[in-house]
């Protein structure tokens, strides 16, 4: 898993982190939470292999997404993360001098890559510490290579498997839980190392939610050097990074709720080097 | 009823406010200006007795692009070594040397370019391999030594066994080019698939010895400068 690391796979992956709120709490049977949001990063520069910033293109991509967990059971969980609508674009590269353009600017849109998966609890409820594993199936449906330059992706074109343990803890009005997980990806990919922390706390009688994450991934560089070799990704394979991220979800009315989300990271390797941002409808299903 | 209108309405605030105002295409505007330039493009360093040799000019604008100037002049430090006509045909006299200068007035600024030739039994080139060293002008990896050459009828772009580069650089490409600033004008070479030893590149009978001043490494996605070198000669 080499080189070709893009705008997609970032996002996938800072979203999927952002978006598996369930922690080590599956949901309960027939109950669920879903949310529809837009997530969107648009950058002019990038971490390099070496940690350190570089300039680039402006370059952006938007994904509108659903996510959704679902209780089949009280311990067995569907999880399902589907960017259905996907933008990637970049802009225009203009003279300074005679105002002509240079590289022109190009845009796709399409179906992105989509998650699905399921989370079974692996503790009963009320335990001290909730412990859940969550496997989830990494579906390529995103373009791989687009654009007139071929330099434009919704998708990163290879199946990966992540398999996540977390574990939750519950302090009144406020919980904390923590995260461990392997992504196994294919077609020469690096295989990664997941790992994070969230806090949140509920105010103004449960209506207000603060959250705050902080995550991370490190890649096992392990593997096809010739990967990315031919091709136009955006980003070397390989990626790693350290991020924060504060959220804040608001129930309007009922069981229905608005959220936004900001992201950046502390560190990064080949990774777009500017703040992502999520606004997000959502709706809590209960019985 | 209500209530669904009004999470529709909240749906197009919030999601599609952010995707219409700022997935557009814009512009990024880059400084590509350099010093414009004339250049003999077939200098000799020596003109046989009694023989002609046409002189060959380029002008480049301040994009480094070639551009058809009028009203060239040719001089000779030494006319009675060597003359040279006003459209750069030249001829041996006698024995000795003379700076052969051409200039032209680009909107009041005058632009030249010399060359000292002697004057002997033979017709030689001045340059028959150019030479430069590559620097990154970013964060990633990218050193080594270049020669471009003639080899056998071919130009031959090799690269020297000090060439280091990072492997992570997505779609690097390396170009010839008179503006370092961008690949726009510039010849593309290829894709570099080699970044640790020595390689060259065959460019055939596509560009001369003396046609562009830089190399060039390009990330091809990101349309970003990584590196570059000049000629030394």
């Amino acid at each position: 898993m080499n080189k070709s690391i893009i705008f997609i796979i970032v996002i996938s992956l800072l979203s999927l982190s952002n978006l598996t709120a369930g922690g080590g709490w599956p949901q309960l049977k027939a109950e669920g939470y879903f949310k529809l949001s837009q997530w969107w990063i648009v950058a002019d520069q990038h971490y390099t292999d070496l940690g350190l910033i570089d300039p680039n293109v402006t370059t952006g991509i938007f994904n509108t997404s659903l996510y959704g967990e679902y209780g089949f059971t009280d311990r067995i969980t569907g999880v399902l993360y589907m960017p259905f609508f996907s933008r990637a674009f970049n802009n225009n590269l203009v003279s300074g001098t005679t105002g002509e353009v240079l590289v022109p600017g190009d845009a796709i849109n399409s179906f992105g890559d989509t998650d699905v998966g399921i989370k079974i609890g692996l503790t009963k409820r009320g335990a001290p510490i909730a412990v859940a594993a969550t496997i989830l199936f990494g579906v390529p449906l995103g373009i791989e290579i687009g654009g007139s330059q071929n330099n434009l992706q919704t998708g990163d074109g290879e199946f990966n498997q992540l398999i996540k343990l977390d574990a939750g803890k519950s302090f009144g009005k406020a919980y904390g839980n923590a995260y461990v997980g392997f992504n196994n990806r294919s077609n020469g990919f690096s295989d990664e190392f997941h790992y994070g922390i969230e806090g949140g706390i509920s105010l103004a009688n449960s209506k207000l939610w603060l959250i705050g994450r902080l995550y991370g991934i490190a890649s096992f560089r392990n593997g096809d050097a010739s990967v990315g070799a031919n091709s136009t990704s955006i980003f070397a394979n390989n990626i790693e990074y350290t991020s924060y991220s504060v959220e804040a979800a608001y129930k309007v009315q009922g069981n229905v709720g608005i959220s936004a989300t900001l992201a950046s990271a502390f560190r990064g390797e080949l990774v777009l080097a500017q703040p992502s941002y999520s606004v997000g409808v959502f709706f809590e299903l209960k019985q | 009823m209500n209530q669904k209108i009004k999470l529709s309405d909240l749906f197009i605030l919030l999601l599609g406010i952010p995707l219409v105002l700022t997935s557009c295409i814009g512009d990024d505007i880059i400084n590509d200006r350099v010093d414009p330039m004339l250049r003999i493009i077939n200098p000799i360093d020596t003109i046989a007795f009694d023989s002609t040799y046409q002189f060959e000019l380029s002008y480049l604008n301040n994009i480094g692009r070639e551009e058809a100037v009028q009203n060239i002049s040719w001089t000779s430090s030494a006319p009675n070594i060597i003359e040279v006509s006003p459209t750069g045909l030249a001829k041996g006299l006698m024995t000795g040397e003379a700076f052969l200068k051409a200039e032209v007035n680009i909107e009041g600024e005058m632009i030249s370019d010399e060359l000292l030739v002697q004057v002997g039994e033979m017709t030689t080139a001045a340059v028959t391999e150019r030479t430069g060293t590559i620097e990154t002008t970013s964060f990633y990896t990218l050193e080594g030594s270049f020669t471009l050459s003639d080899v056998e009828g071919d130009m031959v772009l090799a690269i020297g066994d000090d060439w280091k580069a990072s492997s992570n650089l997505p779609g690097l490409y390396v170009y010839l080019t008179n503006n370092p600033s961008t690949t726009s004008g510039a010849f593309e070479i290829g894709e570099v698939t080699i970044f640790e030893g020595e390689h060259s590149y065959n460019l055939g009978n596509q560009v001369g010895l003396n046609d562009y001043e830089y190399v060039l490494y390009f990330c091809k996605p990101f349309n970003v400068k990584v590196g570059d070198g000049a000629f030394d000669n």
